[in-house]
């Protein structure tokens, strides 16, 4: 009669179930008593004193290894990525208003004075101003198109473009304080600070443009490339608008 | 341990979202459990609490391998298991080996050689004194952590297999080998119980 192994008694012992070992441990007195043996042994060195560590130990190991984690990112970022990502759903959201607003003013600008016009707004009402970037530089690209084929002897097309380029460069101040700083959108931030830099020559606190200025106006356009800039910005205008107290937006219609 | 895992899954979550301090949960929930397995594998007290930290500190940064539908418990312990052989390591426990075995005729048995501890391990002897310890000090590390996974922790071959990062086996051959050790210790300290 084969006897059982010690790795055989082992398993048995750790509650491997096995009907066959099971039977001849019942069967053979010799390899009960290996087994009992093997009991008392294994037995003796179960029982180990381990440290108490009572209920507050979490959190004493809490606080050693928050220590140690590494730095949860900045707050400072996720603002801003929240900051942003606020903006182009706001930005959407405004697009469409904006854009009727701005057409409607576009309408009322080429028309007789409705009466309307001429009522004052309620003092209790404060004037807001939705700026949309992507209609600012339409409006700003449609001024240079204008500039570009002006003719400074004719005053009557001149004087629109100034008038235009007024309101213009009041919305573009808007625009240079709220956008994305330079080291963010670099491209945007120097077309808004050439392009308020053309309006305010255009604006002109004399009054009319001469053919002199007219000329070095459109050669500094060119030199700049202003146009295409502002086209490029355009087509690619991320939804970004302010909606600003009509004082602070100066004389943006 | 189905709750359990509910609320690891759910802290997991809020954790790999950036909710740093929902780790926190984690580590008071598991930290006392792990305390004892680092301790019956360490035998000391100020090396397990380094082992627990540093397998807290590991699974933080390896949570987004975690997979979801494991249990983060038994992921946990496997952590810890490798922390505790590490920390064996870098205290360069001696890994004893028999260096020779004579039978004596006369006498029918088996004689080991002399395992008094040099001075490097009477350093740690005051941590040493219990019976199981000694019963356990000729044990390689490997057979050590084998012997205290299967015995104490109750693990399966399979689940020792896994935590050492070896063939199930191997795991089974390796616990085999420390309980004949074991068991030969106890001979010589002539235990009766």
């Amino acid at each position: 009669m084969s006897h059982l192994s010690e790795e055989e008694l082992a398993e048995q012992y750790w509650g491997e179930p096995n009907r066959a070992v099971k039977r001849h441990l019942d069967a053979c007195a010799e390899c009960a008593g290996a087994y009992a043996a093997l009991t008392r042994q294994l037995g003796s060195v179960r029982e180990i004193e381990i440290p108490e560590r009572d209920k507050g130990y979490g959190e004493q190991m809490w606080a050693r290894v928050s220590a140690a984690l590494p730095p949860a990112p900045s707050k400072h970022v996720s603002r801003f990525v929240l900051w942003r990502g606020l903006a182009y759903a706001a930005g959407c959201a405004v697009l469409i208003a904006g854009s009727f607003w701005v057409g409607r003013v576009w309408e009322h600008r080429h028309q007789l004075p409705s009466p309307m016009a001429k009522q004052a707004p309620s003092p209790a009402q404060p004037r807001v101003v939705v700026i949309v970037l992507s209609d600012h530089l339409e409006r700003s690209e449609r001024l240079l198109v204008e500039l570009k084929h002006a003719d400074a002897d004719d005053s009557e097309l001149v004087k629109p473009i100034q008038d235009e380029a007024r309101r213009l460069l009041a919305a573009n101040k808007v625009c240079v304080e709220n956008a994305p700083k330079e080291d963010e959108d670099p491209r945007l931030m120097r077309a808004l600070n050439e392009l308020g830099n053309v309006l305010s020559r255009i604006s002109s606190d004399k009054g009319h443009l001469s053919a002199a200025d007219l000329e070095k106006l459109k050669d500094q356009v060119d030199a700049e490339g202003l146009l295409f800039q502002v086209r490029v910005l355009r087509s690619k205008a991320p939804g970004y608008a302010w909606t600003v107290d009509a004082k602070t937006a100066g004389g943006v219609a | 341990m189905v709750c359990m895992g509910r609320e690891d899954r759910a802290a997991i979550k809020a954790v790999l979202a950036g909710d740093r301090d929902a780790y926190g949960e984690l580590v008071v929930r598991h930290s006392r459990r792990l305390f004892r397995l680092a301790y019956r594998m360490i035998g000391n007290e100020a090396d397990a609490d380094d082992v627990v930290q540093e397998s807290f500190l590991r699974a933080y940064l390896k949570l987004a391998t975690f997979e979801a539908r494991a249990d983060f418990g038994t992921w946990l312990y496997r952590i810890t298991v490798r922390c505790a052989l590490d920390k064996l390591s870098a205290r360069r426990v001696n890994e004893s080996t028999l260096i020779g075995e004579e039978n004596d005729p006369e006498q029918d048995s088996i004689q080991v050689p002399d395992r008094s501890p040099g001075p490097e391990r009477l350093a740690m002897s005051a941590e040493l004194s219990t019976l199981q310890q000694r019963a356990m000090s000729g044990l390689t590390t490997m057979e050590r952590t084998a012997f205290v996974l299967r015995h104490l922790e109750e693990q399966s071959t399979d689940e020792i297999a896994a935590a050492l990062q070896i063939a199930p086996n191997t795991a089974k051959q390796t616990v085999f080998r420390a309980v004949r050790k074991v068991r030969m210790r106890l001979e010589q300290m002539k235990v009766t119980v």
